[in-house]
């Protein structure tokens, strides 16, 4: 049996370091998205443990300040991808260096230091990358997609995607789809082989 | 794309797309550490010793004697340790409908491969920094296709 | 020729037969009646003759009695009492004979018996005055009174007997006349009788002559029908056999000796005579045959060799049937064939099926050469161009340089020669599939494929309804990209490209210079633009293969697009036609047969 589900990577990533935290005993203050105040000292064997629990989860505890950085702009810009803010055509980056209160040229600066890719360039791969995960839960139409993702036109959302994928949506869904059906395929003759055992 | 070197590993039995594929990677501004191997028999070893780092990409070709290109996702998409690698077709030309056909069957990435060098380190370039770019970002991997 | 019908069946005959009977029979027994009438009344004739006769008779013996008497009266002579004992005995059986004669009619009786009874008075007075001694004269008054009364006796009598013959002869006029009547009535019913027979045979005669005349009709078209059968028989190669299974008789049809090329003498009619001439292993295949037809009564097809009397094999094909025939019995039908030119041709299509399977597998073999190892060399080739272009340009001289670019052009120009080869072959080998698919979909996808060259070249593509086809989804966005690609590519210098896509349905005869000649009705789908067009007496030149219009310094192309474009409109039972007009613009029509 197949289930769909639906995850908020922000509510699970809270969770997790909550409930390591408190596993820890570490008095703590959740500040904000991917800040967390720690209140006290951090032994460096508490911080160890710490890291090597979220390690499993992908979440790693960042050093560099110019990290954190990174880390903010990328915060900033899935909330407004996923969140379904109304994204500002232009002065995008203005619109993130005024949120943050850095200037626009630093964190371009640092964002493509940091993650070696270009702030606008972000924004496309998780505008993209949303729009993969809508097509593949199969709710909405192409047409509802782009409106969702504020593209100007189906057409837009099309060249973009093709642009970064080499593929057309069409053909990303058909592969998707057809993925499902082996994947379905595989576990019935795995159902069949061990009923029959 | 830290500190730590980018593994990579290629399968391909021609010496001269090994040759391009090398020069290629080192050619960009990356640290890179690159695996080349010959052949689906050697690539499927090298895979299954017990502590062998992963590496981040797999670039495989299709048509490779002894164990093809096809026959190596599928073994590499059915073991539990190697199911999450990303991998790379780097072939010939093949029409639309093949190419879908490697995307169905778990590729995460077809290359085409290209007549020029310039295209060549253009587009192992691109494939390196997307990869990092899912790695680092959280994206979902499944939904990782790229079509260059 | 109409077919009167000739109505031979039982029951019609037999009526007919009946009826007949007893129209005869009726007019016979009118006849026969009749002369029973005639006989009757002649015999009535005859009595009244003899009644007449016998009166008379019976009173002449009377009158003999009284002769007699007298004589003996006279002469006392006894010789006189012979004939008047006679005459007495007579009289008496003449009594009993009139009585007889008269018959049963009560008058005439009381007349006889009245006649009897003075007669016998009569004889008793001739009795007594003969017993009487002598006659004293003169007579006493006695005797003058017997005597009177005695001629009383006599007159009396000689009226009576005048009486019954008056009567009688009043009697014998009328039963003269009817008897004349009958005489005349008699012949002309035999007349008519014979004459009502005689009719009824010349009818018969004539419904003979003209069944006869329409059997012989039906016989004549039987036996031209029959002879064209043996001819038709004759020409297609075939006989028929027919086998009463229960009478175990067999029959072939004549030309079985022709198909044999045997004599009539050679061919038995048997299932063992024909089995002489069949192949020796192939006689299982007609044994077990024979044995199925009898115990399953099964209708069978079998092949087999049979070896004709001049040694040469031929090979025959025998289909059987069981029918019933009008008296229920079985009969099994079945016809022979000689397939032999059949088989050889059979033989020769395998040979060339065969040939032809092989050149497809080698065309596939090249197929595989052209799309991945005449790719690879080349590949590197480029490859290595770029390595040495990046790199090396330094070391070369100014001619070297030159040629070295020379290298580059060649090499790219091979590389695009190679691709559209390989999706023109792709065309014709990819296993065809098809699916109903909504074209206005696949013209989606298809522009979506060309949206960099779009974007570039600030094209607009107008589209309108297209249908929903039954189609192979991949070579109809081929055809679209081919055409639209082409609309963007020989557009107009400094004029953005604008390609219009319209659909219609017509009619398949109003196609010029097509095959297309039905009246079935097709989808016409336009794609036009506004770019350079063509002089329209390329337009046919444009779909050869390799054919171009233009050098490939002015437009970059290969001269397969269009050619693959027809093979598509092939493979769907479709055509593809172009109109240009140079400087203005061109036009390209597809027409797709409608889906069911």
């Amino acid at each position: 049996m197949k289930l769909q589900i639906k995850y908020d990577i922000n509510t699970a990533c809270k969770v997790i370091m909550q409930e390591n935290l408190d596993r820890i005993g570490i008095p703590y203050e959740i500040t904000g998205l991917g800040e967390i105040e720690i209140k006290g000292i951090l032994s460096t064997g508490q911080y160890t443990d710490l890291e090597d629990s979220i390690k499993k989860y992908g979440i790693s505890i960042i050093s560099d300040p110019k990290n954190g950085v990174a880390q903010k702009i990328k915060d900033v810009i899935i909330e407004m991808v996923y969140l379904e803010d109304k994204l500002p055509s232009s002065n995008i980056s203005d619109y993130i260096a005024d949120k943050m209160n850095l200037s626009y040229g630093y964190i371009a600066n640092v964002f493509s230091e940091i993650t070696y890719t270009s702030i606008g360039n972000f924004i496309i791969i998780q505008r993209i990358e949303y729009s993969k995960q809508l097509i593949v839960e199969g709710v909405l139409s192409l047409t509802e997609i782009a409106w969702k993702l504020n593209y100007s036109s189906v057409a837009h959302l099309s060249n973009q995607f093709k642009k970064t994928t080499g593929l057309t949506p069409s053909a990303f869904q058909r592969i998707i789809n057809k993925r499902k059906d082996a994947d379905f395929k595989a576990v019935q003759t795995q159902q069949k082989l061990s009923t029959s055992n | 794309m830290n500190n730590n070197a980018l593994h990579i590993l290629l399968a391909d039995d021609d010496e001269d797309d090994r040759l391009f594929f090398k020069e290629a990677i080192d050619e960009i501004k990356v640290k890179t550490v690159v695996t080349l191997l010959n052949d689906g028999v050697q690539l499927m070893l090298y895979l299954n010793q017990p502590d062998v780092v992963l590496p981040n990409v797999v670039f495989l070709d299709l048509n490779m004697p002894k164990k093809g290109g096809m026959q190596c996702l599928k073994e590499i998409r059915s073991n539990s340790k190697l199911k999450d690698l990303s991998i790379a077709i780097y072939s010939t030309s093949a029409s639309e409908q093949d190419i879908e056909e490697t995307f169905v069957k778990g590729a995460n990435i077809y290359i085409k491969k290209p007549n020029d060098f310039g295209e060549l380190k253009k587009i192992l370039a691109e494939v390196i920094n997307i990869n990092w770019q899912y790695h680092t970002s959280g994206l979902n991997k499944e939904n990782f296709l790229l079509s260059i | 020729m109409k077919r009167k019908i000739v109505k031979l069946s039982t029951p019609y005959l037999l009526t007919t037969l009946i009826l007949s009977i007893f129209l005869l029979v009726f007019s016979a027994a009118i006849t026969y009646k009749q002369f029973l009438e005639l006989t009757k009344a002649e015999k009535r004739v005859v009595q009244s003759h003899k009644v007449i006769l016998t009166a008379q008779e019976l009173l002449s013996t009377v009158k003999d009695a009284e002769t007699a008497q007298r004589g003996y009266l006279l002469t006392r002579d006894t010789v006189f009492l012979v004939p008047y004992k006679d005459a007495i005995t007579y009289s008496a059986q003449i009594i009993t004979d009139f009585k007889k004669l008269v018959g049963n009619n009560p008058e005439k009786q009381k007349a006889i018996d009245t006649l009897d009874f003075l007669i016998h008075k009569r004889f008793d007075i001739i009795a007594a005055s003969i017993f009487k001694k002598d006659i004293e004269l003169p007579l006493s008054s006695a005797d003058k009174k017997s005597m009177l009364s005695r001629k009383d006796l006599v007159d009396k009598i000689r009226s009576k007997t005048n009486e019954i013959i008056k009567n009688e002869k009043m009697q014998l006029k009328i039963r003269e006349s009817e008897h004349s009547e009958e005489v005349f009535l008699s012949p002309l019913t035999f007349l008519y009788t014979s004459l009502f027979a005689l009719s009824i045979f010349i009818i018969a005669f004539f419904k003979i002559k003209s069944d006869l005349f329409h059997l012989k009709m039906a016989n004549n078209q039987l036996l031209i029908n029959k002879r064209l059968f043996e001819h038709s028989e004759n020409i297609s190669n075939i006989c028929n056999w027919c086998w009463n299974l229960e009478a175990n008789h067999l029959t072939f049809s004549n030309n079985i000796h022709y198909m044999l090329r045997c004599e009539k003498y050679d061919f038995k009619q048997t299932v063992e005579g024909f089995s002489k001439f069949v192949h020796p292993d192939d006689q299982h295949i007609i044994t077990n045959g024979v044995k199925e037809a009898l115990e399953i009564h099964k209708t069978a097809i079998v092949y087999y060799r049979v070896i004709r009397k001049d040694g040469v094999i031929c090979y025959f094909k025998s289909e059987s049937k069981m029918i019933q025939d009008n008296f229920h019995k079985n009969i099994m039908i079945g016809v022979i064939s000689d397939i032999s030119e059949q088989h050889h041709n059979n033989a020769i299509l395998e040979e060339k099926l065969f040939d032809l399977e092989r050149t497809n597998k080698e065309l596939l073999a090249f197929n595989h050469v052209a799309s991945h190892d005449l790719q690879e060399p080349l590949r590197k080739i480029q490859n290595f161009i770029s390595r040495l272009d990046a790199n090396e340009m330094e070391s070369l001289s100014e001619n070297g340089r030159t040629y070295f670019s020379r290298i580059k052009v060649a090499a790219n120009r091979m590389q695009l020669l190679i691709d559209d080869l390989l999706a023109f072959s792709r065309t014709n080998k990819a296993e065809k599939v098809y699916e109903l698919k909504d074209l206005n979909i696949l013209l989606k996808i298809s522009i979506q494929e060309l949206a960099q060259s779009i974007e570039e070249k600030y094209a607009t593509i107008n589209t309108s309804a297209l249908p929903s086809l039954n189609v192979i989804p991949f070579q109809i966005q081929q055809l679209f990209i081919n055409i639209i690609s082409n609309a963007i590519k020989y557009s107009k210098a400094n004029v953005a490209p604008v390609i219009t896509i319209s659909s219609e349905i017509i009619c398949g005869k109003d196609i010029i210079k097509s095959s297309f000649t039905s009246e079935n009705k097709l989808h016409k789908i336009t794609i036009s633009d506004n770019g350079i067009g063509f002089d329209e007496e390329y337009a046919e030149d444009i779909f050869i293969l390799f054919n171009r219009l233009h050098s490939d310094s002015e437009y970059c192309g290969t001269g397969i697009g269009l050619t693959i474009c027809r093979k598509i409109l092939e493979n769907h039972n479709g055509y593809i036609t172009a109109e240009g007009i140079p400087n203005v613009g061109s036009r390209f029509n597809i027409y797709l047969p409608m889906t069911e």
